[in-house]
């Protein structure tokens, strides 16, 4: 096994691991299916990891692997995902500054986004992480207009949710 | 959308609360897919004993083992068969448990390739015990049946028959042979998946290795 290899890698991985972590948070729902999506999302970078050429930013590759796997585990097991322990989950998340009006506007943002479908939840996600449409366009590898346009679908989706 | 722009200033807000994986903790989750595998292979190793054992007691329980009547020398045959094909199986259990327990404390991507060799080995070893064990067991009994001369109940019943010796035997033959097919079959669907699927994650390693 190539060590030096090896090490770059979990070196990489451990600097941004913040950005797999989240992509489990906006797919999973408690902490046993975050850990296993972590673990399925790390092994994926590592296999594909000896392809990755350092022409995209470490993170940006990370960013289109990591979705790619949370997207194909989410469709094989959409049946199993739970959503009910997701309050719990927000709640604790900013729970600090407790503000109950804006409390429980967040948890009914964040239940709205529980009912994306796959690819609306990459897109917020990337959204979320303030991506500009060139790199949401880029990690999703569909062109810059076709970003635009489902991004706005998906508010006006959020918004219906939001305001049945 | 201000609900969008909230939860994006509540989102920023969450990294210091993320989980925090040491560099130990990822690497280790690198090489931890074979240890499921290997854990299944174990589970299904335990479930089969468990269920040749229930097979076992409902069988005498409903009297199955009658017709063999009270046959000392069959009855001795069937004791140490049953013997030995449970101790094989309980090493084998020992075995595999072995081998899950070392692959998951496993820290090197080496150590893990050797260890998935191991455990390969370990199944084939096991599969092929077992079917042997089968078609001994099966052909001694069924020649102690036809011309061991015993006091068995199917015996006498065989010699009432019209059936002649040879075609008895041919029957025989051929139940042994479509045991010993779905065993093998049965095998093949239980382990041969995993540990296929195992040799995939050898050839991944490997493919690495280069």
């Amino acid at each position: 096994m190539n060590k030096d290899l090896e090490h770059s890698f979990v070196t990489l991985l451990e600097k941004n691991q913040n950005i797999v972590h989240k992509v489990c948070r906006i797919y999973t729902s408690d902490s046993d299916s975050h850990n296993d999506l972590f673990q399925e999302i790390t092994i994926q970078l590592w296999k594909a990891y000896p392809k990755f050429r350092g022409d995209a930013k470490f993170s940006t590759w990370m960013y289109r692997v990591a979705l790619n796997t949370a997207i194909t585990l989410y469709r094989k097991s959409k049946k199993n995902i739970k959503t009910s322990d997701y309050d719990a989950l927000s709640f604790k998340i900013s729970a600090e500054e407790y503000d109950y009006e804006v409390e429980q506007r967040l948890k009914l943002m964040y239940e709205a986004v529980k009912k994306l479908n796959d690819i609306e939840k990459a897109l917020v996600f990337l959204y979320l992480e303030d991506k500009s449409y060139r790199e949401i366009s880029e990690t999703m590898g569909i062109s810059e207009v076709n970003a635009r346009v489902k991004m706005n679908r998906v508010k006006t989706k959020l918004k219906k949710i939001l305001n049945p | 959308m201000d609900e969008l722009e909230l939860l994006k200033k509540d989102w920023k807000k969450q990294d210091d609360k993320l989980p925090k994986l040491s560099y130990d903790e990822i690497y280790k989750m690198m090489l931890k897919k074979s240890s499921s595998l290997v854990k299944w292979i174990f589970m299904i190793s335990v479930g089969e004993f468990l269920i040749l054992f229930l097979l076992e007691v409902i069988g005498r329980v409903n009297g199955a083992y009658e017709m063999f009547g009270e046959d000392i020398i069959y009855k001795n045959i069937s004791i140490v068969s049953n013997v030995i094909s449970y101790s094989v199986i309980l090493f084998f259990m020992v075995k595999f448990y072995m081998n899950y327990k070392t692959i998951q404390t496993t820290d090197s991507a080496k150590e893990l390739m050797k260890n998935i060799l191991k455990t390969r080995r370990t199944v084939k070893y096991y599969v092929i015990t077992n079917l042997s064990i089968l078609t001994i067991a099966l052909t001694i009994a069924f020649g102690y049946v036809l011309f061991g001369g015993g006091d068995l109940q199917v015996t006498k019943e065989l010699a009432d028959t019209e059936m002649s010796k040879y075609a008895i035997m041919t029957v025989f033959f051929i139940f042994i042979i479509i045991t010993i097919f779905i065993a093998g079959l049965i095998y093949f669907l239980l382990y041969g998946l995993l540990t296929r699927k195992l040799k995939k994650n050898y050839k991944e390693l490997k493919k690495m290795d280069l």
